[in-house]
């Protein structure tokens, strides 16, 4: 099971190993002009949006379809920060690092144990709970949306991070199915074999099971830490003070129909709050790729 | 051994305990309140009285935007699912390469899942589809002018609503680059020294190994579809025009809920959603023991 | 053996702490809520048994209300300058975006969270105060805690629900043409004079003239502010008085109105739906502001907007059809409101009286949420005011003079025959069913979601 990182690099197509036919040789530009031009096509809109965060106020509808503000307008950047009255972006910045952390940690942990349950454990009631689980996705947000909001203010956590985030904590449907589905990918004569070794359903699961499945976990961590950073229906429910908005709250108290809107604050903001997500999503996915879960059985 | 197996339920809540508990917690009494209404004629600011099964009645014969609702939250998920997925596995396989600057690759086709529904996808969206947009531009190019806006006709809305969503396909990839990663190179080892070409290595192996994820993005997908409310929500500006071309059920059921407070008849939509939903995806299921391969048969 | 033994009760540890750890987190939280700490500074909950009557207790009033950057920051200045003259007094500012605003109303109201002072808008008045949910104000402008002693009763009527004050107007509005003189100058077209404005018969006539130019009439007209304001001009209702039925039974007005709203956008002197739905309905997206037509037809507030959209100088004419039945009125621009459940409704309402009678709250203000109800803070505020914001004032000033009581409310139900109505007229329009059809179609669906009311 433990195989290197090389093989894995060598068993690509692309692989230069085997000797180079006239074709072969022209494939990897080929290659990169395909799906760069695709990728140009897939990015065009984070380019648009980069360019109108940049054009002074007017431009933004008159020169639309020009990708080259007519000067770098900056300022957009300092007005959009400023935020509202006093509650500037650092502190909206701070609110959703603080939520969206703790609870992509809290959803990931008990995803992964839950998940494990339900894929290698036969325990009686199991299908029962499953099907709970399934329907809680199916059932649309809106109508549960009044008691459940009825429920947080009777037991008081109304105005603060908590019916956010504590909820994260008991498992989320989604993050468990997709891991559970990679925990049945994994062979059972691991777990044969380690049973063998007198491991128990504990001992499996942390020391086989979890290493093997990272690259689900960092999925699931990459959507999770997405999700919540890009949530505003909970916060827009739960927060009432605007001092623990987070920046996707934030965002949408620029706009009005009835007055001159800030679209360049606007946009310099949306641009600003990619940025870490964008940077987590950069950063993790090579592990999801570079197969840590190698390393993890030796 | 035999000391484990007889533990096995109690390991087994143990390790699903959070669910279940934060299920009975936090979930179970909002479902069953909403279950509730959907029998009431609740409108948010007045205790709801009994109606017995009215709202189901008259979703079923006195609303025509209902089954409008229905066809077109049809015509959505029959062609943004299948499209979604395929693209997303055609890109994945195409980006499990180890060569240079494959990780801005990845990024950039991520990208447009990371922008959601915002504002900026609306205007953005407007500025492809529109009447003056690229598509547009692109089509005068090829000498077909047209100054229709694709976004604004009945006949074409709902398809600017598809490609949004078969545009925004990183997230089925990421999962299947993740699954793709999951498979033992030593298979592909083994078949290569067999000597099976490409194509034969993708159908003998990959696809079979990747079934689960497959099945996962197959459900996951056929359900966030039929769920679908961002995106006609900021594009036809929660009204779901032209003609209710884009009203997708979800936007019908939120503005039941909360345009018109009659939050009984969006919970009887909702439950109706949920059996349609459950039904599919059991359906599903059932024929994944057909193709999804499985490693571990034993205990599942 | 042992060496897995340990790992066992690790690990077992582990999962019973996770376990421990999550049910406490429960429980620890909900304590801390009750104790008033972490974070949650001064909840809906203390905020409640925090109440008191006299002056120099703290008092901690929530506020809510929608808008964009601009009103959010000046609102947020005007409530510094009330707390620095009432130090007692503590304000919880709520705001969002008119969408979300609703949306987080909605369950605030199930919940009994509703905030103290509640901006409202005309359409929801009668789905808040209908139900029981808004505090009646006339004790307060009876005993002078609201002052109304310089604002006009016609003024006062549009919040009045079977004759109680339910709402407080917070501004008045009227409908207006918006025009560029510098436009209508180029195509040879004479403005008409500023108390007279366009019928619509004239104004449809300039209809050719203008495509030739490549300019249309107006991009649109609302349908569920058009319509009943045409109806208005026939001595018809939009709504029946009580609420259970449309205001006319005779389908004429609406096929009347109707077969010249389509005569005009099969001319094309109206934008085609497919690029009207592109529209995210913003200043900086009106045609007017933009060059490309001839007119805007909207409330006057929307003026400030425009006109600084279009970087032009820009004029309000009378809207066509003001002078037929005196159809022309003021309508508030929106509302305040206090919330039934509030504990602190004595110092809501001083709160909603500052913000309407307070000269300096006002020179903040000037006039963003519409023109000021009191005539003594219009007066006292007008030498502060830009010369855009100077024309808006002096059309309503003006309106007020040539226009008669609004329509009361709306009745609960009418968002749904709004949105009603604007399918239908769109089905005409994209000629699936006749004008004639339409307008039955419209009546007796309308008239079922009414009925519901009785």
């Amino acid at each position: 099971m433990a195989v290197p990182a090389k093989a894995l690099l060598a068993s690509g197509p692309a692989s230069t190993k085997r000797t180079a036919s006239s074709a072969k040789k022209w494939k990897p530009y080929a290659f990169h002009l395909v799906i760069g031009l695709l990728a140009l096509v897939m990015i065009y809109p984070i380019l648009w949006m980069i360019s109108s965060s940049l054009k002074p106020n007017g431009e933004i509808f008159s020169q639309a379809y020009n990708l080259i503000p007519s000067r770098l307008a900056w300022e957009n950047y300092r007005s959009g920060w400023a935020g509202f009255a006093g509650n500037t972006f650092t502190t909206f910045f701070k609110n959703s690092l603080i939520i969206v952390v703790i609870s992509t940690i809290g959803a990931v942990a008990s995803s992964a144990v839950v998940a494990y349950g339900f894929a290698r454990i036969p325990f009686a009631g199991k299908g029962f709970w499953f099907g709970c689980m399934m329907m809680t996705m199916m059932l649309p947000h809106d109508v549960t949306m009044i008691p459940q909001y009825v429920m947080f203010s009777k037991i008081g956590w109304l105005s603060s991070f908590k019916p956010i985030i504590v909820p994260q904590f008991f498992a989320i449907p989604f993050f468990v199915f997709l891991i559970m589905q990679f925990i049945r990918t994994i062979p059972h004569d691991l777990d044969e074999a380690a049973k063998m070794d007198g491991c128990s359903k504990y001992g499996i699961f942390f020391r086989i099971v979890l290493p093997l499945i990272v690259p689900s976990l960092v999925t699931a961590a990459i959507f999770s830490f997405y999700w919540r950073w890009d949530d505003f229906i909970n916060p827009l429910l739960y927060l009432n003070n605007p001092k623990l908005y987070p920046v996707s709250l934030a965002l949408k108290l620029f706009l009005d129909g009835d007055s001159i809107n800030n679209w360049g604050g606007m946009f310099a903001m949306a641009t600003l709050s990619l940025v870490p997500i964008f940077a987590i999503f950069f950063i993790f996915q090579r592990y999801i790729v570079e197969g840590i879960s190698t390393s993890g059985l030796k | 051994m035999t000391k484990f197996r007889e533990n096995n339920h109690l390991v087994g809540y143990l390790f699903t305990a959070p669910f279940i508990i934060g299920f009975l917690i936090f979930t179970m009494f909002p479902m069953l309140a909403s279950l509730y209404y959907s029998f009431t004629d609740y409108n948010l600011f007045e205790a709801p009285n009994w109606v017995g099964f009215d709202n189901y009645k008259t979703m079923f014969s006195g609303d025509d935007q209902y089954w409008k609702s229905v066809r077109v939250t049809f015509t959505y998920v029959l062609a943004s699912v299948p499209l979604r997925l395929a693209f997303a596995l055609a890109v994945a396989m195409l980006l499990n390469k180890a060569i240079g600057g494959i990780g801005l690759y990845r990024s950039a086709y991520y990208l447009p899942s990371l922008i959601g529904g915002s504002v900026a996808v609306s205007i953005m969206w407007t500025q492809v589809f529109g009447d003056k947009g690229l598509l547009n531009s692109f089509l005068g190019l090829l000498g077909i002018h047209t100054t229709t806006s694709w976004i604004g006709s009945p006949g074409t809305a709902i398809w600017t609503l598809i490609a949004l969503s078969v545009w925004q396909f990183g997230s089925s990839m990421l999962i299947f680059l993740a699954g793709l990663k999951s498979i033992p190179a030593s298979l592909h080892e083994a078949a290569n020294v067999d000597g099976a070409g490409a194509g034969r290595r993708f159908f003998k192996i990959t696809l079979p190994m990747l079934s689960p994820i497959i099945l996962f993005n197959l459900i996951m997908q056929t359900i966030s579809a039929f769920m679908t409310f961002t995106p006609a929500y900021v594009i036809s500006r929660g009204e779901g025009g032209p003609l209710d071309s884009t009203l997708l059920y979800s936007l019908y059921l939120y503005k039941r809920a909360f345009q018109f407070t009659q939050m009984g008849y969006a919970s009887a939509m909702a439950w109706v959603m949920l059996l349609t939903v459950g039904v599919i995806a059991l359906i599903l299921f059932q024929t994944s023991k057909y193709w999804v391969h499985y490693e571990s048969k034993g205990e599942s | 053996m042992k060496k897995i033994t340990t790992t066992l009760v690790a690990a077992s540890l582990m999962i019973g702490l996770a376990a421990c750890g999550s049910g406490n987190n429960g429980g620890n939280a909900s304590n801390a809520a009750a104790s008033g700490s972490a974070g949650s500074t001064g909840s809906a909950g203390s905020s409640a048994s925090a109440t008191a009557k006299t002056d120099d207790k703290p008092v901690t009033v929530r506020v809510a209300w929608w808008g964009g950057q601009s009103r959010h920051d000046y609102t947020l200045k005007v409530i510094d300058m009330y707390e620095k003259l009432h130090p007692n007094v503590t304000i919880e500012p709520e705001y969002a975006a008119f969408d979300d605003y609703w949306k987080k109303l909605a369950p605030q109201a199930a919940a009994n969270q509703l905030p103290d002072v509640i901006q409202m808008d005309i359409s929801y008045l009668n789905q808040y105060a209908g139900r029981n949910q808004l505090a009646d104000l006339t004790p307060y402008t009876e005993s002078g805690k609201l002052d109304v002693s310089s604002v006009a009763e016609p003024t006062l009527a549009g919040g009045k629900i079977d004759g109680k004050l339910y709402a407080m107007n917070a501004g008045s509005n009227a409908l207006t043409m918006m025009v560029d003189p510098a436009m209508l100058k180029s195509l040879g077209i004479e403005e008409p004079a500023a108390d007279k404005g366009w019928t619509w018969d004239e104004f449809a006539a300039l209809g050719d003239k203008a495509k030739a130019e490549g300019k249309l009439l107006f991009s649109d007209l609302r349908h569920d502010v058009f319509f009943p304001f045409y109806l208005r001009g026939q001595g018809q209702l939009m709504y029946a008085a009580d609420g259970t039925k449309l205001g006319y039974d005779d389908d004429k007005f609406f096929i009347d109105y109707y077969t010249k709203y389509r005569e005009w956008y099969n001319k094309g002197y109206t934008m085609s739906l497919d690029k009207l739905s592109q529209s995210k309905g913003t200043p900086e997206e009106d045609l007017v502001a933009l060059g490309t037509a001839l007119s805007s037809n909207q409330w006057s507030n929307q003026f400030i907007g425009i006109s600084t959209a279009a970087k032009r100088e820009l004029d309000l004419l009378p809207v066509p059809g003001w002078d037929s039945n005196k159809a022309l009125f003021l309508k508030p621009s929106m509302y305040f409101t206090v919330a039934n459940s509030s504990k602190v409704k004595d110092a809501a309402i001083d709160f909603i009286n500052y913000f309407i009678n307070d000269v300096e709250a006002n020179k903040v203000i000037l006039g963003e949420r519409g023109v000021p109800v009191s005539s003594k803070v219009q007066e006292a505020i007008r030498p502060n005011l830009t010369p855009e914001q100077t024309k808006v004032f002096d059309y309503v000033a003006w309106a007020e003079k040539n226009s008669s009581e609004m329509n009361p409310p709306n009745p609960v139900g009418a968002v749904e025959v709004d949105a009603l109505l604007k399918a239908e007229v769109e089905k005409i329009l994209y000629k699936q069913v006749t004008v004639e059809k339409g307008a039955a179609e419209f009546r007796e669906k309308a008239n079922a979601i009414l009925a519901k009311n009785k």
